[in-house]
């Protein structure tokens, strides 16, 4: 190999050796360690049948619905689509999200507007006056 | 005295050789219209954000906690903070508005065509930057506003499989906007974007003054119009100096410019100031109204319209990409728009889509 060539693969070697120990941690910082405050289950206070109760659990805000002659449903007030919180409408039964007009049942199933996909459930357990989810 | 002054600068400088010979000799076509001063008016506005900026950073708190307080106190209790923080809003509307006109103008007047591509592609990648600048400004009020339309936008890349979930984090640094964000988006707003934009001025201006302005295709002289074959500066059948001639035009332009800007602030002072702008923000709890600046209402109309995220989202960095390089698609020389009607009639149905998108998007639910 002519010592110009090997200078040349050399350096190579170490600017990408050089470059990927650089751009590694920077990418890592960009990402910080999420609070994790994996609580396992959480309780909550009852709601009267038709009624809804809002919650945060593990750092998401939630929502409980007592529905009638269904029993309890815990889930999450993320619109799938974009983010926004949806909110519980007492009268037509149906989750709204303010933003895009998402509209779901209360399964969290999507009705009508651009979310893709249903709401996330959260596991759910009745114990006396509590409500476990988790 | 004064003389004494002024021979001491010229003998040091050389002033009156850079005014005759740089400026005074620098010729520019004589049929220059309004429309060719709007890049050194945006460069104004962009100077008068770094100023009001820089003041506003000495009261200005980049935490969750203080930050919505901290621009309370900048409006009601620092003496003429209000001032300051109304010129850096309503200058950031107006830059806006300026760039896009500029980029109407240079469209209709064909200037972007050969050789002055790279000058049309920079240009292209300032408009972004600008946006940035306005998207990462929106975030530091922190109100109720602020918090939503990020939660929105933060949440655009999620239409991407695979990498989307992971940009979005990356983004916003966790599953949803939070003081880590905030930090975040004032670091982009104020540390990172500024340099950015004034290194891409800086070769923007550069081309603008290597090659020379263009001539105005309907009064352009057949000389004028050869052929690029190697570089050349620009040469004019008429012209006339810069200075002081085209730079009288350029400054009286600019103070249209800050007379809308205080017209504004004095007679339409909520105009860019909507309630949930003045409510703190509140992480659980939507408002029921939230819409983006005017500036983006017809792409978000568009993603709200298109039934498939991954689709529209994906038509829309088309359509960046095409716009950025569309002086390399466009190689035709001919720029009087007026003999190119295809791509006239699709220009004029392109912006009235806008218009139409822009007015649904603020009227639509
Ligand atoms: C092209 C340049 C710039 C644009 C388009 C821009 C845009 C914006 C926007 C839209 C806001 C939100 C305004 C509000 O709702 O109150 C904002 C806030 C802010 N900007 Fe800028 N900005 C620019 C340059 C700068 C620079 C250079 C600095 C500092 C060196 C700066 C510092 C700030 C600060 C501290 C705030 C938060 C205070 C407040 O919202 O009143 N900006 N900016
Ligand atoms: S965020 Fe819920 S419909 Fe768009």
């Amino acid at each position: 190999m002519k010592r110009r060539s090997f200078l040349g693969v050399l350096g190579t070697i170490f600017g990408v050796t050089a470059f990927g120990s650089v751009a590694y941690p920077l990418l890592r910082y960009l990402g910080p360690p999420q609070a994790k405050i994996d609580a396992g289950k959480q309780s909550f206070k009852k709601a009267d049948v038709g009624d809804a109760r809002e919650i945060v659990f593990q750092n998401t805000p939630a929502i409980i619905i007592n529905r009638p002659g269904k029993g309890y449903i815990a889930l999450s007030r993320v619109c799938t689509h974009l983010g926004c919180l949806i909110d519980y409408d007492r009268k037509s039964k149906k989750l709204i999200c303010p933003c895009h007009a998402g509209f779901f049942n209360l399964e969290g199933r999507v009705e009508s507007g651009p979310p893709p996909k249903a709401l996330t459930t959260f596991p759910l357990r009745v114990e006396g006056e509590d409500i476990i989810i988790g | 005295m004064w003389q004494k002054l002024k021979d001491g600068i010229e003998i040091r400088i050389g002033l009156t050789d850079l005014i005759e010979n740089r400026l005074r000799q620098y010729r520019v076509p004589s049929d220059t219209n309004i429309f060719y001063t709007l890049g050194i008016v945006t460069m104004a506005a962009y100077v008068v954000q770094a100023i009001t900026g820089y003041f506003l950073l000495m009261y200005y708190v980049p935490h969750s906690e203080h930050a919505f307080r901290s621009v309370q106190d900048i409006m009601t209790i620092i003496p003429f903070g209000w001032f300051v923080r109304m010129v850096h809003m309503v200058a950031a509307n107006l830059m806006v508005a300026l760039l896009f006109i500029h980029f109407i103008s240079i469209f209709f007047m064909g200037s972007y065509k050969k050789p002055r591509e790279i000058t049309w592609l920079a240009g292209g990648l300032l408009l972004l930057v600008t946006l940035a600048f306005c998207l990462s400004g929106y975030l530091l009020p922190w109100s109720q506003r602020s918090y939503w339309a990020t939660t929105i936008v933060s949440n655009l890349p999620t239409a991407f499989p695979v990498i989307g979930d992971a940009l979005a984090n990356l983004l916003r640094g966790g599953d949803s906007v939070t003081g880590v964000t905030l930090t975040r988006f004032f670091s982009l707003h104020v540390g990172f974007l500024p340099p950015v934009f004034l290194s891409i001025v800086g070769l923007h201006i550069f081309l603008v003054w290597r090659i020379g302005l263009s001539v105005p295709p309907l009064s352009q002289s057949a000389e004028e119009e050869s052929e690029w074959t190697e570089f050349r500066h620009a040469t004019y059948s008429r012209s006339y100096p810069f200075y002081p001639n085209f730079l009288l035009k350029e400054v009286s332009m600019i103070m249209l410019f800050l007379a809308v800007t205080f017209f504004i602030m004095s007679f339409m002072p909520t105009l860019f100031l909507p309630e949930a702008a003045t409510t703190p923000a509140d992480p659980l709890n939507t408002p029921a109204d939230i819409k983006p600046e005017w500036y983006f209402l017809a792409p978000y109309q568009m993603l709200k319209m298109i039934p498939n995220k991954f689709l529209g989202i994906s038509l829309q960095i088309i359509a960046i990409i095409v716009f950025l390089f569309w002086p390399f698609f466009d190689t035709r020389a001919e720029r009087n728009i007026m003999k190119r009607p295809l791509i006239f009639g699709l220009f004029l149905v392109l912006l009235a889509l806008w218009f139409l998108l822009t007015y649904w998007g603020r009227y639509s639910a």
